[in-house]
């Protein structure tokens, strides 16, 4: 009796409801970029509209690259870290804002150097910022090995993860209002930073590139370490089959440790580069919560590559709205890429499907 | 006993008497008559013996956790029941409180309208108001729930922050909508008139003498009655409905959807009507509040006192059991107002670890009562009173055998 | 010395029970055959020798030496090394880099050598090395797990239903790998649905129902045991 085997050949796909067919199309990657791609236009087309420039446009497009950068670098570890853990850490944002206000601390027990034009700051604040990174990895991997290290042990579900980070997010944010105060904070206060002038108008402080290059280095670092290092590929293992990680001899636990200290590390980066942008607040993680999660999920969870591309359309389209809309909406237009995203296709635009 | 205190330990008897029957073991048939003769006999007894400060914060306290005690009963329907994932609960609150707030106030006119600038006052009564709060919450979270619900759980999650994020942003941001940054005044407050020296219209004279001695200082225990009254009826009617087969559908959409599917329920139906319900639930809770506050600002319904609070409650209190969301409400709303105590107290050592710490001793609370969170979920994640498997009001449950 | 020696296994999830006392050998080179109804506990004594579950009471020796209660990682250092049933290759990563992680114990500068050990033991493999696990059809999943677990050079390999789900060519060519892998010199115990044929290929095998020994001997005369024949190799 001939079976007809309806998953082999092209004579079967053709036989598709139109329904399924038009998903298939929706699913991939290309529709999903086209989709952001569009958005993006209509974003300009209303700027336009509402009476920007064309040299207006491209100055908010070149600070939306800019502001790309600093959501980069805090996307990258929670990127990172939701990849292998399986669950939105939502107490990233505090780590964040954690980052931020080491460095600050560790920043004033320096002597002040000079400051390395054109950049805005001086050696100090480098040293503070490589200090700042190992401290909140610690933080996050003690919070891991008090709390999450139980859960899993218990075997608890995603919920319990995600409920004790939110706990964790409060808890982290009681403690920088603690410590350091209500009050907002600058590196160098009352520091005139006078910007670099580009051709066609744009003005961009040197800063603003520094951050942008950080975040372009230290994605680069983050991809190679998942290509190339034994630490990176036992992270993907990790992050793809925990149990078949440990039985092909990988120390997941010892993998869980070193995720927290590179998200919690990478965290602070973008803390610090946030802080360095605008100004320390204990808001700013949570501000940046959703701006980064965003990204995360449009670049493809556990992805340092998508992430970056992500928060960079995520920048432009922050900036680029303001010219149409209150500035404050900022989380509000990264929420709708990034439901865009879910709706289209969930694993983002890097991500790959499994099977 | 003077005839104010007399009227204000009935006020609170009243609400003790919807309250009480509640929290009562379920089981013993006296439950509800019970409650209602011990909860007037308390409200009677406290008023009459204690101070009359120790009688309004009492009041004011079981307000606050009655309040919370319903949003936490709509993220019940949500979580407990079908497993939504929802961090958006503050969104929900704001909506129907605003809402509410606009359908009852006197749209300002003349040198008001430039301090206050409301899309609307229709000045209707305050029941209208609550339905509208109601309604609008459902159809905001029906325009939520179609595209979002079908996310997976944590996607979810982040979705539902974002949705509340947005709608606090909405009511900072537009003026025109609700005064955007600068507070909302004069909710009116419903029955007030009982209170003031020139008694309601609908009263009649041969009553005025009852409510005479009465001023708007006491107004706080009828608010409390409404409030309460609010949250029995909710109670009841949520627990009538998750006990019907409604109910079961929803707890076999949220254990095993594959089957409730194959078994011809309508799987995403289900999912967006429990959502819709649990949100209007909330905006129901987000107007007693309006109408509590009186003023309120885009400030009020932050992460942390609309969303987070309420989900230490449902985890405290026992998910998928509206009597432990309740108790869990009481529970963790005395908490959070205990350490305010403790704050105070904590000052003097505040103040000898560093000269500006007193001063932040509001953030000792935040830590507190996150860490109890943590601990709830590391140690008690099925919380005080687990759900409870019953199958049908007709079949007695596995204890009542 | 037997290679592996589990003595009076008991084990089982949360409240559940699903192992009582259980005896279990394999000598070197030998393929047993571990068989029995749905739910006797096969896989959960797999399980349990492999320490992804903790026994309750019994002792595993290997090579004489305990090692019940101690972690995969740390197991398959000794010389065990273990297939599951489902989910047993990194459906992310390409075949190549699945077999570097079966050498993840392994110095980095051994590695090409062994990949080359496992790419002429299934050539296919060689032919789709930068083939994502995850595009795979079943039976090249298996082939890539099975070379996986071959790269650390084991002198056991504990297989968990290797043809289940794989067309009647498919098990075919599955068993024949596993009777190329024991010629090599590899102790294989497997827990097979195929009854049968995994009895014939056998040295020993062992019969388990509900979670306890029924029955052992050699596969010729477990496959003569009326018993046997009548309640597990379907009549």
């Amino acid at each position: 009796m001939a079976v007809p085997d309806i998953r082999r050949g092209t004579a079967a796909d053709d036989q598709r409801r139109p329904g399924e067919r038009l998903r298939a199309v929706i699913r991939t990657r290309v529709f999903l970029l086209v989709s952001l791609v569009a958005v993006l236009v209509a974003m300009y087309l209303a700027g336009l509209a509402a009476g920007a420039g064309g040299l207006r446009l491209l100055a908010l497009t070149a600070w939306g690259l800019m502001l790309g950068g600093v959501i980069a670098l805090g996307s990258i570890g929670l990127s990172l870290v939701y990849g292998v853990m399986k669950f939105p850490n939502f107490s990233h944002g505090a780590l964040v804002t954690l980052g931020a206000y080491v460095s600050f601390s560790v920043m004033h027990l320096l002597p002040p150097g000079s400051t390395l034009r054109p950049l805005s700051f001086g050696y100090e604040f480098l040293v503070a910022l490589v200090v700042a990174m190992p401290v909140v990895g610690l933080v996050a991997l003690a919070i891991d090995r008090v709390v999450y290290r139980r859960l899993r042990r218990t075997g608890a579900h995603l919920v319990f993860f995600a409920m004790a980070s939110l706990a964790m997010a409060f808890f982290l944010r009681s403690l920088i209002y603690l410590i350091w105060g209500p009050d907002f904070h600058f590196y160098y206060p009352g520091q005139a930073n006078p910007a670099l002038q580009l051709p066609l108008g744009i003005r961009i402080r040197a800063d603003q590139l520094f951050i942008l290059a950080l975040a372009f280095v230290l994605v680069g670092a983050v991809y190679g370490l998942l290509a190339r290092t034994r630490l990176g590929k036992a992270m993907r293992a990790t992050a793809d089959n925990p149990d078949l990680a440990q039985i092909r001899g990988i120390d997941t636990e010892r993998v869980i440790a070193w995720t927290w200290m590179l998200g919690g590390g990478l965290a602070a980066a973008g803390g610090v580069m946030y802080g360095l942008s605008s100004q320390l607040r204990p808001e700013m993680g949570f501000w940046l919560l959703l701006p980064m999660f965003a990204a995360s999920i449009m670049g493809g969870i556990g992805n340092p590559q998508g992430a970056l591309l992500a928060a960079l359309i995520i920048g432009i389209a922050h900036q680029v709205s303001t010219s149409f809309l209150d500035p404050t909406y900022g989380p509000a237009v990264a929420f709708v890429l990034m439901v865009l995203t879910l709706l289209i296709r969930p694993q983002g635009l890097l991500g790959r499907t499994e099977g | 006993m003077s005839q104010v205190l007399f009227l204000k330990g009935l006020m609170l008897g009243i609400a003790l008497a919807f309250l009480l029957p509640i929290l009562l073991p379920p089981g013993p048939r006296w439950r509800v008559p019970g409650g209602i003769l011990l909860g007037l006999a308390a409200g009677l007894g406290i008023a009459a013996s204690v101070p009359p400060g120790y009688l309004s914060y009492l009041v004011g306290f079981l307000t606050m956790a009655s309040l919370y005690g319903l949003l936490a009963l709509g993220l019940n329907t949500q979580w407990g029941y079908t497993g939504h994932l929802n961090f958006g609960v503050a969104g929900f609150f704001a909506v129907g409180a605003f809402t509410s707030a606009l359908v009852t106030i006197e749209a300002p006119s003349g040198l008001a309208a430039q301090y206050t600038q409301v899309l609307f006052g229709l000045e209707m009564p305050f029941l209208v108001g609550v339905l509208a709060a109601a309604l609008v919450s459902g159809v905001v979270a029906l325009i939520v729930a179609v595209p979002v619900l079908r996310l997976r759980l944590d996607f979810l999650a982040i979705a539902t922050i974002g949705v509340a994020e947005i709608i606090r942003l909405v009511f900072q941001n537009e003026r025109w909508l609700a005064n955007g940054p600068q507070p909302l005044r004069g909710i009116p407050q419903p029955g007030r008139c009982l209170f003031e020296s020139r008694p309601c219209e609908w009263l009649p004279d041969s009553l005025a003498w009852v409510v005479e001695p009465l001023s708007t200082r006491d107004y706080t225990a009828f608010y409390l009655m409404v409030v309460a009254a609010f949250l029995a009826l909710g109670y009841a009617l949520i627990e009538r409905a998750c006990r019907s087969p409604w109910g079961r559908m929803l707890r076999a959409v949220r254990d095993e959807e594959a089957s409730a599917a194959m078994n011809g329920k309508n799987v995403p139906f289900a999912r967006i009507q429990a959502f819709v319900v649990g949100a209007m639930v909330m905006g129901v809770a987000g107007a007693l509040y309006a109408h509590y506050t009186v003023a309120i600002d885009y400030s009020h319904f932050h992460a942390l006192f609309g969303t987070f609070l309420v989900w230490i409650m449902l985890m405290l209190g026992g998910s998928g059991n509206h009597r432990g969301a309740i108790l869990g409400a009481i529970l963790v709303w005395g908490v959070w107002a205990g350490t305010a105590f403790l704050a105070n107290a904590l000052e003097p050592v505040l103040a000898a670890i560093h000269p500006e710490l007193p001063g932040r001793a509001q953030y000792v609370r935040w830590l507190l009562v996150s860490l109890l969170l943590a601990a709830v979920v590391l140690f008690r994640p099925q919380g005080l009173l687990p759900e409870e498997m019953r199958v049908s009001n007709y079949l007695r449950g596995p204890r009542g055998r | 010395m037997p290679l592996l020696e589990a003595e009076g296994i008991t084990a089982g999830y949360g409240d559940m029970e699903i192992l009582h006392d259980v005896d279990l050998r394999v000598e070197e080179g030998e393929i047993v055959s571990l068989i029995g109804p749905n739910g006797a506990g096969k896989s959960t004594l797999m399980k349990t020798v492999f320490g992804l579950l903790r026994p309750r009471a019994g002792t595993i020796l290997y090579r004489g030496r305990p090692i019940h209660g101690r972690k995969p990682h740390e197991i398959v250092t000794l010389g065990l090394c273990y297939v599951p049933q489902v989910a047993n290759v990194f459906v992310t990563l390409t075949v190549e880099e699945n077999l570097d992680m079966g050498g993840y114990l392994l110095d980095e500068r051994e590695l090409p050598r062994r990949r080359e050990r496992v790419y002429d033991f299934f050539p296919k493999l060689r032919e789709r090395r930068r083939q994502r696990a995850g595009k795979m059809s079943g039976g090249e999943r298996q082939m890539v797990a099975m070379g996986s677990a071959l790269m650390l050079e084991p002198d056991l390999l504990l297989l968990d239903e290797p043809s289940a789900g794989l067309s009647p060519r498919l098990v075919e060519e599955i068993f024949d790998n596993i009777r190329r892998i024991n010629a090599a010199g590899l102790a294989v115990l497997m827990v097979e649905q195929n009854a049968r044929k995994s009895l014939e290929m056998a040295h020993r095998g062992y019969v388990l129902a509900n979670g306890a020994n029924r029955q052992d001997g050699t596969g010729q005369a477990l496959l003569a045991d009326p018993d046997v024949a009548r309640l597990y190799l379907g009549g």
